[in-house]
């Protein structure tokens, strides 16, 4: 009993992590039709630049404040130079934001060297409580505890104010929004900030979790945030929150009993939802610029 | 013509095996990048899981010539075995991956990629996970300068191959296909069974090339498999020039050169040892602005003279 209630929680925790790596990547695929590969990169810059403020000033809340800002100021930039050009292109946008990965990977390998580096949890959140024969780890539930914040969060964004609506709109139909007379251009802007704010959001708390950082966590944890988009469906919250708990989950469980299938059970799931229904359980992304 | 000349000419010159070895690498490489160019420049298709078939047949050899001994028989038999798997891999993953659009293919073939990767690293018994192994080649094949001779004419036999293949019926429709596939489907033909085609003869060539590579290096590890390879062909591919065969022989030769010189470099200037950041960028500003890549502003520029 106790290691199921272990590994739910440690499935629920990496989930959520993965649910703010996948949140951005799902609106901003969904609505401007960008997969953007170098979003795992994004995510990993904001791990690196919130661990490095918090070895130097020991505060966890700035080094989070610090990795959300780097990751939208990287993702503004990333939009006005490179983003920006190749709207409606899709092989280029694969091509491109591929390169800009390589080009932010080896720039941070640059940076702060190819070496893992250790990362403690912070004092505040470490430890555990233990009920019983039940040891609750307290990091994770700080982080299913942030992710449900987050979640809710972009969902009263989305569905409370104008702006929200107006990305739920372009996601449902981009040119009807265009000939009603709104800039969409700035929308997308705003989104990919946001949605690479979200992914260093994810780095900075993955950190601790892991206890580690190395130049490859943007490669692995964008995989699964890529199945993620796939199962719950581009453009849909609460699809990508749906997904992320599930592929969590399953790869927690499957890592208990099956080290070497965890990856490949969560290929399969997406393998089986691409096949039956490509645009997911819950996508509700448009056609046209596809 | 001049040019094979020229360069079967080079083991006259010099007889630095350094040189050669750096010659040989490019031909494999370029063998490798040309057959990403089947399928990124002239189906239009962008697969993040190239490296597996590289992977595959470099594996093959290893494993079959270490396990059964260093004769040509067993050579021979590693090859056969590589092009069935090779067939069969890149028919089964064509056809799970290539029914969905661009994007998800992208992604697909992405984990696959990645689950091969994982296999062999799990897989110790076989592969002896990250650490490889290493082996020894038939003894005909260790002379370097035979070795060397053999790779060109590899070299040359696939290009002239690939080049009637491109310029075949077949190839005519693969490149209607990357230019419109609406189109290229409203005119009857059936796209999923053309891109199919097109992954197998990319599949077959580059685990020929895994081969190569495997004879080469004389080791094999999990880097053979790794995605970072998909991402040098792809980069080899653009910069030379994506849609022109020839392209992916000069990004081929361009990066391996850089690589082994500019890491000498590194000793002046530890900038160096992330040219691959200059290389990065040298691929996203060609992907902008120059799409034709190197061989494509060569001809654009003799064109307007």
């Amino acid at each position: 009993m106790d290691i199921f209630m272990n590994l739910t929680l440690s499935g629920l925790s990496t989930g959520m992590m993965i649910f703010l790596l996948a949140s951005g990547l799902s609106l901003i695929f969904g609505l401007m039709g960008v997969l953007n590969f170098a979003h795992g990169s994004i995510f990993m810059w904001g791990a690196y630049s919130g661990v490095w403020i918090y070895f130097r000033t020991q505060s966890f809340t700035l080094a989070i404040l610090t990795g959300m800002m780097m990751g939208m100021a990287l993702g503004w930039l990333a939009e006005r130079t490179i983003i920006r050009r190749v709207y409606g292109r899709p092989i280029d946008q694969i091509l491109i934001t591929t390169g800009l990965m390589l080009v932010l990977n080896e720039v941070l390998k640059a940076v702060f060297g190819p070496n893992i580096i250790a990362v403690p949890i912070p004092p505040l959140l470490a430890g555990s409580w233990e009920l019983g024969r039940i040891i609750i780890v307290k990091y994770r539930v700080f982080t299913i505890f942030v992710g449900l914040v987050v979640a809710a969060a972009v969902h009263l964004i989305l569905t409370r104010t104008r702006v929200g609506m107006i990305v739920r709109a372009g996601v449902q139909n981009q040119e009807m929004v265009q000939v009603l007379g709104i800039n969409i251009r700035q929308v997308f802007s705003l989104v990919f900030m946001f949605g690479a704010g979200l992914a260093a959001l994810g780095g900075v708390m993955m950190a601790p979790a892991i206890g580690a950082i190395n130049p490859g966590m943007g490669l692995e944890n964008q995989m699964l945030a890529f199945i993620v988009v796939v199962i719950g469906g581009m453009g849909s919250i609460l699809g990508s929150a749906l997904a992320s708990v599930l592929v969590g989950l399953a790869g927690v469980y499957t890592a208990w009993f099956l080290p070497e299938a965890a990856l490949a059970v969560n290929v399969l799931f997406m393998t089986v939802v691409l096949l039956i229904k490509p645009s997911g359980l819950f996508g509700m992304g448009g056609e046209q610029n596809r | 013509m001049v040019l094979v000349l020229i360069l079967a000419a080079i083991p006259l010159i010099t007889s630095s095996r350094t040189t050669l070895n750096l010659w040989t690498e490019i031909y494999i490489l370029g063998v490798f990048a040309m057959s990403y160019d089947i399928l990124l420049g002239y189906t239009g298709i962008v697969s993040f899981g190239h490296a597996l078939f590289f992977g595959t047949g470099a594996y093959m050899t290893g494993i079959i010539i270490k396990n059964t001994g260093p004769t040509l028989s067993n050579l021979l038999l590693a090859v056969l075995g590589t092009l069935f798997l090779a067939v069969v891999i890149s028919l089964i993953i064509g056809y799970l991956s290539l029914r969905v659009k661009d994007v998800y293919y992208a992604m697909i073939t992405l984990a696959f990629a990645e689950l091969f990767f994982i296999s062999a690293e799990k897989w110790r018994s076989i592969t002896n996970g990250a650490d490889g192994f290493s082996f020894q080649v038939p003894s005909f094949l260790q002379n370097r300068v035979v070795f060397y001779y053999g790779i060109l004419i590899f070299l040359v036999l696939v290009v002239l191959l690939l080049r009637r293949f491109i310029d075949s019926p077949v190839g005519r429709v693969l490149q209607a296909i990357r230019e419109n596939e609406k189109r290229a489907e409203f005119l009857g033909y059936d796209v999923l069974k053309f891109k199919l085609i097109s992954t197998v003869v990319a599949g077959v060539v580059a685990s020929l090339a895994g081969i190569a590579w495997a004879l080469q290096q004389r080791f094999v590890s999990t880097g053979v498999m790794a995605v970072d390879k998909t991402i040098d062909a792809l980069l080899m591919t653009t910069i030379g020039g994506t849609g022109t065969l020839y392209g992916a022989l000069i990004g081929s030769g361009l990066t391996t050169m850089a690589k082994n010189q500019l890491a000498g470099f590194a000793k002046f200037n530890p900038i160096f040892e992330r040219w691959y950041i200059i290389f990065g960028l040298l691929y996203i500003l060609i992907v902008l602005f120059f799409p034709g890549g190197i061989i494509g502003t060569w001809n654009r520029i003799w064109t307007k003279k």
